[in-house]
């Protein structure tokens, strides 16, 4: 009885257009986060999320003192973050976690004393780290459909060079290949899926959109190609069970999606293909 | 039409010209005014010691470094000050570098591995081509008896199949100019034998002009119709038999080299 009237409340819940806009939003979102994280996951830039996350704060904290709206300033920001580090590490030869490191850590320094001269901040930093799905409109929806639409056609035209790529560079510049090119594209796409992914996950937990369906996806697959179409699928997937979840138990979105992740990898995990990877 | 004009200029010219080359690592000068060209059906060997500047050599001549004078020419096109060269000329191209090491969480098969090898790369639909890629794999990985190995991870294989599979993603397009670093590296001598027995099979089928840097002067002297010994310099090139002489060994390696070669014929090494 209790379980039918709690699927009944869903399913009421699920007329509702915000529901159906955050649905949409989980979907695009953790479809981009999964295909673009399975090169992220192989080139071994996982932490580029995390840092572009926390770099975000500087955008947010400029948009105030600019007084713009924080959705507007964000994406520059992020492209421009994208394009100094890809820029750093073709000059400096430094390692990459390094590398992020200084840039997350001099934006979050840069951004604290920006805050420091603008009083009132908490309500726009609040929805920087936490983020709101719910809060998804319409345009939002446009933007990140147009920007999935981006991601595949870019990977889909360049998934053999980004192949030999992650395979080997020499043996790839050997073929004409320009190492520069192809990294700082894909850099500044996925720095545009963090960017926009912010606003409905937050800072704190877009990471996941972006490692947890990879490495997930890793466990399973046994070829390149599957592990690309594996990832944004349980990006997707994660998305719809962990907003349905949400709904359920009326637990917040983005959290539930992302536990949602954690299970499908913690599933992939017993499965007898990722024993060989696991050993 | 332009295809036709370039095969003809190819078959005139040298496959590899180098004028002059001269080549900076870590703002030392790694190797220097070296000449030297490479005729179709040759397999031209590059001794030398370490840091004598031999892998600098084949990475300027493939684009991966850049030089600082001097110019290089493949199948009669320049390779440009910035490294470029026409797409269809890449093509003829392969290179194995000296370690081939994949990280083993990469997910990628013998299959795709030399489906790379026929791809032109570059922007294109992951479907185009697809059946005369897979009949080009297929035949490919035939020739070096690996087709069963088809959907194995590359990085789960022995050295001696990932260098079979390695000349299949060579032989899986026509090539005209094979650069070898040290590829048989950390072969047995059973997998080295038979890597180079498809090597030598298909660089006669083929028509591959070869270009391998070697320590093995046995095989050297067994395999290669020329030898050019470096040490940032070329110090001397000809014929195995007439170059590798203790002189020129002295030259090449310094005065320890004929030591220790002594002492290991006297059995005392």
């Amino acid at each position: 009885m209790t379980i039918q009237a709690d699927l009944t409340r869903v399913i009421e819940l699920f007329q509702f257009p915000f529901m159906q806009r955050a649905l949409m939003g989980g979907v695009l979102t953790g479809a981009m986060g999964g295909l673009l994280g399975s090169f992220t996951i192989l080139k071994q830039l996982s932490f580029f999320s995390e840092a572009l996350g926390d770099a975000a704060l500087l955008g947010i904290s400029l948009g105030l003192l600019l007084g713009l709206n924080s959705s507007i300033i964000l994406l520059p920001f992020a492209i421009l973050f994208a394009l100094m580090f890809s820029y750093l590490l073709e000059h400096t030869k430094l390692w990459t976690d390094a590398l992020l490191n200084i840039l997350c850590s001099s934006s979050l320094a840069l951004a604290i004393i920006i805050l420091s001269f603008i009083g009132e901040y908490k309500g726009s930093i609040d929805s920087l780290l936490f983020g709101d799905i719910l809060a998804v409109q319409t345009p939002d929806l446009i933007f990140n459909a147009l920007l999935l639409v981006g991601c595949v056609v870019f990977l889909g035209l360049t998934l053999r060079t980004q192949m030999m790529l992650t395979l080997h560079e020499p043996m790839a510049i050997a073929r004409g290949i320009s190492v520069s090119a192809h990294r700082t594209a894909f850099i500044v796409l996925l720095a545009l899926v963090v960017g926009v992914s912010i606003k409905a996950i937050g800072v704190l937990l877009v990471s996941a959109f972006v490692v947890i369906p990879a490495c997930a996806a890793r466990l399973l697959s046994r070829n390149f190609t599957t592990h690309m179409l594996f990832s944004a699928g349980i990006g997707a997937l994660s998305a719809v069970i962990g907003i349905v979840f949400s709904a359920w138990f009326n637990l917040p979105s983005g959290p539930s999606i992302v536990v949602m992740q954690l299970a499908v990898f913690l599933i992939a995990m017993l499965c007898p293909r990722a024993q060989g990877i696991l050993e | 039409m332009h295809r036709t004009i370039d095969t003809a200029q190819v078959s005139e010219s040298p496959v590899l010209t180098v004028e002059n080359l001269t080549v900076y690592r870590e703002a030392r000068i790694a190797v220097q005014n070296v000449s030297f060209s490479l005729a179709s059906g040759t397999d031209v060997a590059i001794v030398g010691p370490n840091g004598a500047g031999k892998s600098t050599l084949v990475q300027a001549l493939l684009g991966i470094l850049p030089r600082q004078s001097g110019d290089i020419s493949i199948l009669g096109q320049p390779l440009s000050h910035t490294r470029k060269l026409p797409p269809h000329v890449r093509q003829q191209i392969a290179y194995l570098p000296q370690n081939f090491l994949v990280d083993r969480r990469i997910p990628i098969t013998v299959e795709e591995v030399v489906g790379l090898g026929w791809d032109r790369l570059g922007l294109q639909l992951p479907w185009s081509g697809k059946r005369a890629r897979r009949q080009a794999v297929r035949q490919a990985l035939s020739q070096v008896e690996a087709w069963h190995l088809r959907h194995q991870l590359i990085s789960g294989l022995s050295g001696g199949e990932t260098k079979r599979v390695l000349l299949a993603y060579c032989l899986v397009r026509p090539r005209k100019l094979l650069i070898l670093d040290e590829a048989p590296a950390g072969l047995d001598v059973r997998s080295e034998g038979e890597f180079y027995r498809l090597l030598n099979q298909f660089k006669q089928e083929q028509g591959w002009a070869i270009l391998q840097i070697s320590h093995d002067l046995d095989m050297v002297r067994r395999q290669c119709d020329r030898v050019i010994c470096l040490n940032h310099t070329i110090r001397c090139q000809g014929s195995p038999n007439d170059t590798l002489s203790e002189d020129n060994l002295s030259k090449t390696y310094g005065f320890e080299f004929v030591r220790y070669r002594h002492s290991c014929e006297r059995g005392n090494v």
